[in-house]
């Protein structure tokens, strides 16, 4: 186990920044093509209501309107991940705020706007369903009124408007915390959050014969191409997904969107087709946010601090649809354990129904609020035994050789050691002004496997293209590597081009989601690398009549070992053949996990692949009378296996650390009581400014971990956002002497809550 | 509705001229853009872009007081040392509008006519006894600017008005003044709770004082029993307390996404009660 201090090698700068600070960079709504049109959307003109009549009509007789497609013009399929729940346009109801009734392609954005309002369409409203608690209970009216018939994975428990419904159960949590010194029970409740990424979405489509392109802001360009497919009933083959430059999406833009929306419209305007989303859209439209939560926690200590019981009931704001975030429930239940070592456990965590907008993956989904939870709950424990929240951490956290409550026997990680150097870098236990405290908080998250490709080719003049299916969402991993296949080559990054973003081209790939770029992407492309250099080697072998043991890639050029003057530069050898790797490298193997007696909802959560251990400390600055929060510093320890890029895992840390501020303390969408967003915009959805940033001091600690990635490697991406809330709430807590139940913890909260 | 007409006037007259024929002015453009952009309200059907009419441009500061022109930017204010050091208060709500962008584009005219609640010069200026010029093509008036709002987003002034100028007499010596705002964060903030002090000091005493409150009202006003409270006063925390308290009880709040309005009734006293001591420091110093 080793400390990184200093990044390894000199600083690797993405090969994209410069374009994107510069504004040189064209991203999807820079892209214009002839003969497009302007699409926009009827939205739901209610947020629960069967529709009685749609009538196009008048949208139609609108000179500059060329198409008006609702669920008529499109097959009748249902799409969705986990439950196919969900049309491109609304057919017997709608079910949030952003549901789509109609789309409309016009010659101009406010033709395209005035037909959308044309269209009449005729409601008979239903109570909307926005208590996503109460939603599940006896009697409570369907989101979904026959959903039985729906197609939807197995394991999945369908009753009333619960979707996803998970235990953890160990033991008998009901015994040993009527033996428990001390047990400590409470409640929490979060607002939804939103992934703001600053380009709003957009998506162009082109058809051409009965094969369409369609450029689009997504993460998972090869789950748009398979989306797009499927609701428009066409080969796979026949779509083309490419992904300009990606302006952020922090998860918002992962999944199937708006894509076959505008394929439709386009094929019936027989014109290209764009469209721009609005600031405001791409907060309430998206079906795609950080779902609300309500979180009750008990758990029963000895005296001595050990766990011996934790009990939990979590309900989880699904939304009106499943989109990709039906594991929600198994996530959520994995976070209320935390990584601690918990004698019994009895968890249980139900995924609901509801009209409010969907929820799905933002940036580690579940994590950050199940984490707030748990850590002030940590914090009330040590509070109630009398410990420092420190030490009780210390004597509970998981370990080498820990076996989890769900069975997973725990290898090679570094929770421990991340909690002890993020304790140091914030000083605890220093001297602080009166309204100053520290707090810490831990958290964990799992590396996901899955099969990936890649190709490396060398072109004629010594450089190399790396074509990857993987999709650069912002943070850097795709643009990353480069540096990965030059020192298997024994070149320099500048040396290669990435072709990342077109699905024609590379193998296809899970995208950019749960930190798996560098994991299961950076694998492929390591081992076309490889690929390539047996090709090299066998190439110069010929050429400098030497044995290919006794060759080495060094410096551009492939040479013999220990005579340096027996060289020849790749270059001279790239004109000499075609060479091209290519590869996908082994997934690792997933952890074993004994199944827990009575646990239902398996999703394959239960055990955490190469789990990644966070331990955050946060110093924050309370103004009492009017419960403003300043966060003045947050160290970041994190055991993320072995770091391959210094600069760009610590630009994960930053950028995650601060999204993890707005979270803990302003950003939250406020609904109204037929669920309808009522801060739907930049100005009262307030996300962190640089003038709020923090000092951040980051430490890694490297591992070796079972199961990890390339070069032992874990994932970055997810885990900063995770403990970040926790630790903020626990500083708070210290300075007014109360807790702040309620996510985000805005200042009247603060205030509210202040004794 | 989108724009059909847009000149670009040279002159005070060519303003004029469009504002009677139903446009509306536009310089920096942050509140009708943003407005037209968030579905607040759409862009008229007619403008005229002022921002290169000369004779309303400018900063003057003279020994009788501070002119300034109705494009007068937030930041050519905040950046003038001579309105840092005696119209504090209005220095202070100019560094602090909008962000970077707002405060190089926006301008005072703009920003009092926009006649938000929640508008940061407004209190400063009306503490400070400014007082606004609007001409017509019929002719032009004077008033004071405490009578020019009448709710929100609504003026005096008629559709063929333009704001001309902003004139502040000087303060009398002895005199210092502030403007705090509640901020959830550090920059892009709108005021949830805002207060504007002015108090001069005389031997100990303070011997005149004009207190307003922001986002707290249907307008921007001043707090009469406020300012009793701390007349004739030694300026110490009893009298600071009391004026604090007084503008919470003059205030008519709203609750919203932006808080609630218990708590911003009682976040008036803690911000009024700050701007009043950061106040009072000023004009001691």
């Amino acid at each position: 186990m080793t400390a990184v201090e200093e990044p390894r090698a000199a600083a690797f700068v993405r090969p994209d920044g410069k374009e994107k600070v510069t504004g040189a960079g064209r991203y999807t709504a820079d892209l214009n093509l002839t003969g497009q049109l302007v699409a926009k959307f009827r939205y739901a003109d209610h947020t629960h209501a069967r529709i009685l009549r749609i009538d196009t009509a008048r949208a139609r007789a609108l000179p500059g309107v060329l198409a008006v497609v609702t669920h008529e013009d499109v097959p009748d399929v249902l799409y969705g991940g986990m439950v196919k729940d969900r049309r491109l346009f609304a057919k017997e109801k709608v079910r949030f705020e952003g549901d789509i009734v109609a789309g409309v392609a016009a010659t101009t954005a406010e033709i395209a706007e005035c037909a959308a309002a044309l269209i009449e369409v005729d409601y008979e409203p239903l109570p909307a369903i926005t208590d996503f608690e109460a939603s599940m209970g006896e009697g409570s009216a369907l989101v979904h009124d026959d959903w039985e018939s729906y197609e939807a994975d197995d394991a999945l428990l369908r009753d009333g408007n619960r979707l996803g419904y998970s235990t953890i159960v160990k033991g008998d949590a009901a015994a040993a915390m009527a033996s428990a010194d001390v047990v400590v029970k409470s409640r929490f409740v979060t607002d939804p959050v939103q992934g703001v990424p600053i380009e709003p979405r957009a998506v162009i489509a082109q058809w051409q014969g009965d094969k369409v392109t369609v450029w689009t802001s997504t993460q998972v360009p090869y789950a748009a191409r398979g989306g797009i497919a499927h609701t428009l009933q066409i080969p796979e083959s026949n779509v083309r997904v490419i992904v300009p430059l990606l302006g952020g999406g922090f998860g918002a833009k992962c999944d199937f969107h708006f894509e076959g929306h505008v394929a439709a419209l386009a094929r019936a305007a027989r014109r290209p087709v764009k469209l721009v989303f609005s600031r405001r859209e791409e907060f309430f439209a998206v079906g795609h946010r950080r779902e609300g939560m309500v979180i009750e926690l008990e758990t029963g200590a000895r005296a001595d601090g050990t766990l011996l019981a934790r009990r939990g009931r979590l309900v989880l704001d699904k939304g009106a649809y499943c989109g990709e975030g039906g594991f929600f429930a198994q996530m959520a239940a994995m976070h209320a354990l935390g990584p601690y070592k918990i004698e019994t456990a009895d968890i249980e965590s139900s995924l609901n129904y509801s009209t409010n907008q969907p929820s799905s993956s933002i940036r580690a989904p579940t994590a950050p609020q199940v984490c707030w939870a748990l850590e002030q709950h940590m914090d009330e424990l040590a509070e109630a035994l009398g410990m420092d929240p420190i030490d009780l951490r210390r004597h509970t956290l998981i370990e080498e050789g820990t076996v989890t409550a769900t069975g997973q026997k725990l290898e090679r990680i570094a929770m421990k050691e991340t909690l002890e150097k993020a304790v140091e870098l914030i000083g605890y236990g220093q001297e602080l002004p009166e309204d100053e405290a520290i707090g810490v908080a831990v958290g964990w998250w799992p590396c996901f496997a899955a099969s990936s490709g890649a190709y490396v080719k060398l072109n004629g003049d010594g450089s190399g293209t790396i074509i990857t299916g993987a999709q650069e969402n912002g943070t850097g991993a795709v643009m990353a590597m480069p540096k990965f296949v030059a020192e298997e080559l024994g070149m320099q990054p500048e040396d290669f081009s990435i072709l990342y973003q077109d699905t024609d081209a590379a193998p296809s790939d899970m995208g950019s989601c749960g930190s798996q770029t560098t994991f299961n992407s950076g694998r492929a492309v390591i081992a076309a690398a490889v690929d390539l250099r047996e090709q090299l080697l066998d190439a110069a072998s010929d050429k400098l009549e030497a044995a290919r043991d006794d060759l080495e890639l060094v410096g551009g050029a492939v040479r013999v070992k220990g005579s340096p003057e027996k060289t020849v530069t790749i270059a001279d050898l790239a004109g000499s053949g075609t060479f091209h790797g290519k590869g996908s490298g082994e997934p690792p193997e997933g952890p074993p996990a004994e199944p827990a007696e009575g646990c239902v909802g398996r999703l394959g959560l239960e055990s955490f692949h190469a789990p990644q251990l966070i331990a955050h400390a946060a110093r924050v600055r309370v103004d009492r009378a009017t419960g403003v929060v300043r966060v003045l510093q947050v160290a970041a320890a994190h055991d993320c296996g072995r770091i391959l890029n210094r600069l760009g895992a610590d630009g994960q840390v930053y950028g995650g650390v601060v999204m993890g501020i707005g979270q803990a303390l302003s950003e939250g969408t406020q609904l109204d009581a037929e669920g309808r967003h009522r801060n739907a915009h930049l100005t009262d959805y307030k996300l962190v400014t640089a003038s709020d940033a923090p000092q951040i001091d980051v430490a890694w600690i490297e591992t070796d971990t079972p199961g990890a990635g390339p070069k032992g490697s874990k994932g970055v991406g997810e885990p900063p956002c995770v403990p970040t809330a926790g630790a903020i709430a626990n500083a708070i807590a210290k300075v007014i002497g109360s807790r702040v139940r309620s996510l985000p913890m805005t200042p009247e909260r603060v205030w509210d809550a202040s004794p | 509705m989108s724009v059909s007409s847009y000149v670009t006037a040279g002159s005070v007259d060519d303003v004029l001229a469009a504002l009677a024929g139903g446009a509306r002015p536009v310089a920096g453009g942050t509140d009708l853009v943003v407005g037209a952009r968030s579905g607040k309200s759409s862009l008229p059907e007619s403008l005229v872009a002022i921002h290169r009419v000369a004779e309303l441009r400018g900063v003057r500061v003279s020994a009788d007081g501070l002119r300034l022109g109705a494009l007068a930017s937030h930041e050519a204010i905040c950046e003038n040392e001579e309105i840092q050091a005696r119209y504090s208060a209005l220095a202070d709500a100019c560094t602090i509008v909008g962000s970077h962008a707002t405060r190089a584009q926006g301008t005072i005219g703009g920003n009092l006519m926009n006649a938000s609640p929640a508008m940061e010069t407004g209190g400063p200026l009306i503490c400070l006894g400014a007082t606004v010029t609007l001409r017509s093509a019929a002719g032009e008036r004077t008033i004071g600017l405490a009578d020019l709002f009448t709710g929100p987003g609504k003026t005096v002034a008629e559709p063929g008005e333009l704001l001309i100028s902003v004139d502040v007499p000087a303060p009398a010596a002895g005199t210092g003044s502030a403007y705090l705002r509640l901020e959830y964060r550090r920059q892009m903030e709108i005021a949830v709770v805002g207060a504007s002090a002015l108090v001069t000091v005389d031997g100990g005493k303070v011997t005149d004082a004009r207190i307003a409150m922001t986002a707290l009202a249907p307008t921007i006003r001043h707090v009469p029993e406020a300012e009793a409270a701390l007349i004739g006063s030694d300026g110490g925390p009893a009298a600071i307390e009391a004026a604090g308290e007084a503008v919470a009880a003059a205030s008519s709040p709203i609750s919203d996404v932006r808080g609630s309005a218990g708590y911003r009734r009682a976040m008036a006293a803690v911000i009024a009660g700050r701007a009043i001591e950061q106040a009072l420091a000023r004009a001691r110093a």
